[in-house]
């Protein structure tokens, strides 16, 4: 394999992929990067097993070959080469990089050790806006289990219909929902379950005004634009039934400024116990208490002005899941609505615009003891 | 007529007596090297023969005696130790009723001699209990008696005595006792032409347990040393991570006198609870300062028992400060080879009374700073190392701590739970997908009889029919917290039984050692540098910081000391 390409490109198509390498693994052909000749470009690719990143960079290519070699330790290099074409040849399993009175060996290891990927074809599938997805990532994967006991709970679920789009996570404390209108479609309707790793270099990797292909294949999942391209292994099984657990008939209703809120949660979540978080709200007309007693510790209380229709009700959060849904509230009001002190709370975007948000957030309380 | 009632003669009153007081040669011992005690010594040499049923001999450098007191003392109710009734409620030397070396007499062949220093000492022979000789003896000061043929006009008793080797066992588990009671004074026991006993002088009781056990068995020992309500509780009890089942060494005493209490080793227990294994018997030397008044020693003929005015209270003072002493750095698990042997706390004690009797009554103050003990990180935070997913290493003022996370959390969630507990239950999260859980039939109806407890401890269960339970609320103790898995884990145990489980007096305690137990982080379970903070915080928040709920070690210890000799520094 021999080719000439920009330092720029160079660096650019490491600095894509390498993030994808594992940075401890037992199988060592993991830490390289696959290098694989096509036309007038090179393919790069990385992967941890689980998510793979694919990025095709423009070469002259004079030789056709592959060849896998360090990835970190390429792009270490690369980022301190001035900036001169760099030849890149292979001899045996050995990649050389002359770049200017630079010159480099690095020991590779053959092509064929390398794990194939997944072929996912994009010729059927969704077509989405970049910025989208993005929303729909940020506002829902926080909200993924960490526990590993139920691997399903440890993903978020996309749906895909051929009009719109929708992203839903939950730990079994708190749930985030969010839907989104959909570019074009060619294939019906469903839904996967995808690891977070697996959004998080879609989020890296893809800008707001990409048009992103989407396709399944398989037990795996494709994203791809332009020459970058992320596959990942979907998480099997069935999502619990998110939409039985959202309520429907709660009848309180509050609109509260979110940073108003916000604040005043984080100030009562000083003196909660760093054990259960545990914040008591009474709402009534006009107002929420906000009360903390923590033994050991002392307690705390505030008051905040707000919108409030209902009967009057006292119920207990952990202040942290609190917090997390309200960060992710796009707007500058947010409605609370509850039915029940043991029933589900559920927090949305208020806008005052006519594109309305799809987005709902949902907290189980904690359990008040008295 | 002749009237059937008849004052019995002395010599017949001390032969009942001596029934009393002498009843194996252990008990003679005990009751002259008391006497050797009483009177200052600070040597004592103990010889039997034959187990001491043919000979015992006690010898001291005490105050000794003059000729007239030297008569007198074999006479039943002569003493020097109280002078009336009113000094009985008073009572701070070993001896007072007066009954001992009578009572001896009575049964043996008795030589005592003594001398007071200046002038010449005197012999005086006894035999069954009739003096038979008063004559000069030169000796230097101090007293020996000599007790030959224990029971020689008593066959009845006599036949009573147990083998050689036993009786010889016996006086040195006495002298053994004694000798811990009182540190500052030298010990030798000689059974037969054999050495059983050689103890000298020693500074304070850890260098006494040294020498009896070694220093290795001194040095799994921490002080205690806490002072309430008038009683102050001092000497040392073992480290809980070297506490183990079977023999165990105790001795109480109040006052300068040992005596026996099970309770009070019981209250001891109390206090090791969820420190040392289920059985496992840690060596007890505790001390009782408490004003005479507060105790009774006049209740049992050899006064191997007394009596508290409120032995609620002593109990008490007994665990608490057992249980301070746990709460100490010191208590915790070491990985040194040999680390310091503890210090006693002195009390002040006026130099020349024999500290064994003259024990302060008043209040000693708050208990010296446990400056050296100091295990403040250096700097704000130390960074924190975690060992293999499994420890946490963290640098401290003196050397290095090995946290197991696991029995960390442990301690960290039991003691929550049992807090929580006394404030009505930790709150339970509701669950968005409840857990719908089959369970044995057992294990069903033990949830059912549970589901008030567990719900306190933030489980909440509901019966659904069948063998089927749902769970609408678990705790949160942790992100990676798998609920169903504990849930069921914690009901198997609580059904099956486990050691875990006996080892709870209390259903609460039941219910908190076991969520702690299947609640906490795992080992394996990566943790950031706030997490390793945040478990640091809370360990040393608890009340036992060093001992998990097992009975296992939370934090084994490294010092800087035992670093430079590994390195020869």
């Amino acid at each position: 394999m021999r080719f000439t390409i920009t330092r720029q490109n160079l660096h650019n198509g490491l600095v894509a992929v390498s993030a994808s390498i594992p940075s401890k693994t037992t199988l060592p052909v993991l830490s390289n990067i696959l290098f694989s000749t096509d036309g007038d470009g090179i393919w790069m690719n990385g992967t941890d097993l689980d998510v793979a990143v694919r990025v095709r960079v423009p070469a002259e290519v004079l030789e056709s070959g592959n060849l896998t070699a360090p990835g970190r330790k390429l792009q270490e290099i690369t980022r301190e080469l001035p900036d001169h074409p760099v030849e890149v040849t292979t001899q045996n399993d050995q990649i050389e990089l002359r770049c200017g009175r630079s010159h480099f060996k690095l020991n590779g290891l053959p092509a064929d050790e390398f794990p194939t990927l997944p072929s996912v074809g994009f010729d059927e599938g969704w077509t989405v806006k970049g910025g989208d997805l993005q929303r729909l990532i940020h506002h829902t994967s926080f909200a993924v289990s960490t526990e590993e006991s139920r691997p399903i709970l440890n993903g978020v679920l996309w749906e895909l219909s051929s009009s719109e789009m929708r992203m839903v996570a939950t730990n079994g404390h708190r749930l985030a929902r969010m839907t989104m209108p959909i570019g074009s479609s060619t294939a019906t309707g469903a839904d996967f379950i995808v690891p977070p790793a697996a959004l998080q270099q879609v989020q890296r990797l893809f800008r707001d005004e990409d048009d992103l292909s989407v396709s399944r294949s398989g037990n795996h999942l494709g994203f791809c634009s332009g020459g970058t391209e992320v596959y990942t292994r979907l998480i099997d099984g069935a999502f619990p039934n998110y939409e039985q657990v959202i309520p429907k008939d709660n009848d309180k209703h509050a609109i509260v400024e979110k940073r108003a809120l916000e604040s005043a949660v984080r100030r009562m979540a000083v003196v909660a116990s760093d054990q259960t978080h545990r914040i008591r709200m009474a709402f009534e007309e006009g107002k929420v208490h906000l009360n903390v007693l923590t033994p050991d510790l002392g307690e705390g209380h505030d008051e905040l002005e707000l919108e409030y229709q209902g009967q009057e009700l006292e119920i207990g959060f952990n202040a942290n899941y609190l917090l997390e849904v309200l960060r992710y509230m796009p707007t500058d009001e947010v409605r609370l609505t509850f039915q029940a002190p043991e029933r589900a709370a559920t927090l949305e975007p208020v806008s005052e615009s006519d594109d309305k948000i799809d987005y709902l957030c949902l907290v189980m309380p904690l359990r008040l003891l008295d | 007529m002749t009237p059937n009632i008849a004052v019995l003669p002395d010599v017949v009153a001390n032969q009942i007596a001596a029934g009393e007081v002498v009843e194996r040669p252990a008990s003679l011992v005990k009751e002259l090297v008391e006497n050797a005690l009483d009177a200052n010594a600070k040597r004592i040499e103990i010889q039997v023969e034959g187990g001491g049923k043919r000979l015992v001999r006690v010898s001291d450098d005490g105050t000794g005696m003059g000729r007239e007191d030297a008569v007198l003392c074999v006479d039943r109710h002569a003493t020097s130790k109280i002078k009336n009734a009113d000094d009985l409620r008073h009572i701070d030397s070993f001896g007072f009723r007066g009954e001992a070396l009578p009572s001896i007499a009575a049964v043996s062949r008795l030589t005592l001699e003594t001398a007071e220093g200046e002038e010449v000492g005197t012999r005086v022979r006894v035999e069954g209990g009739r003096v038979v000789g008063v004559e000069d003896h030169p000796r230097r000061r101090g007293t020996t008696v000599e007790v030959r043929t224990l029971f020689f006009n008593a066959p009845a008793r006599a036949r009573f005595l147990r083998s050689v080797s036993v009786e010889a066992r016996a006086v040195n588990e006495v002298v053994t006792g004694l000798a811990l009671a009182n540190p500052e004074v030298g010990f030798t026991v000689l059974s037969d032409t054999r050495t059983l006993l050689e103890l000298s002088p020693a500074s304070d009781l850890g260098e006494r347990i040294s020498g009896l056990w070694g220093e290795g068995a001194a040095r799994t020992l921490l002080a205690v040393d806490s002072f309430a309500h008038g009683i102050h509780l001092g000497g040392l009890v073992q480290r809980p991570d070297a506490a183990t089942p079977g023999l165990r060494r105790a001795l109480l005493v109040v006052n300068g006198r040992p005596f026996r209490e099970p309770s009070l080793l019981k209250a001891a227990d109390r206090a090791y609870q969820t420190t040392v294994p289920p059985g496992a018997r840690p060596w007890l030397f505790l001390e009782l300062a408490l004003p005479p008044g507060a105790v009774d020693v006049n209740v049992h003929p050899a006064k191997a028992e007394v009596r508290f005015r409120d032995g609620a209270a002593i109990e008490d003072a007994v665990e608490t400060g057992v249980r301070e002493a746990l709460t100490r750095v010191s208590s915790a698990a070491t990985l040194d080879g040999a680390p310091e042997r503890p210090r006693l706390v002195d009390r002040e004690r006026a130099p020349d009374a024999q500290t064994a009797l003259f024990v302060p009554v008043h209040a000693p103050g708050p208990p010296p700073e446990e400056e050296a003990e100091g295990f403040a990180m250096i700097g704000e935070r130390s960074r924190l190392f975690q060992l293999h997913h499994t420890y946490i290493l963290a640098e401290t003022r003196d050397g290095l701590f090995v946290i197991d996370q696991h029995a960390a959390h442990e301690r960290v969630l039991f003691e929550r739970l049992m807090t929580a507990f006394d404030e009505g239950g930790q709150p339970g999260q509701r669950l968005l997908f409840p857990l719908t859980l089959s369970l044995p039939p057992a294990e069903y109806q033990r949830v059912e009889e549970l589901q008030g407890i567990l719900e306190r401890a933030g489980f909440e269960v509901a019966g659904f029919g069948g063998d089927t339970v749902i769970v609408h609320a678990v705790p949160d103790p942790h992100p990676w917290f798998d609920p169903e898995r504990c849930f069921r884990e914690m009901v198997e145990e609580l059904t099956q039984g486990s050691e875990l489980v006996r080892s709870a007096r209390t259903q609460h305690e039941r219910i908190g050692k076991t969520f702690a137990c299947k609640a906490a982080i795992k080992a394996g379970q990566h943790l950031s540098q706030e997490e390793m903070a945040e478990l640091f915080d809370a360990l040393f928040a608890t009340e036992l910081p060093w001992h998990d709920v097992h009975g296992r070690p939370t934090v084994v210890r490294l010092t800087t000391t035992e670093l430079a000799r590994k390195f020869g520094r």
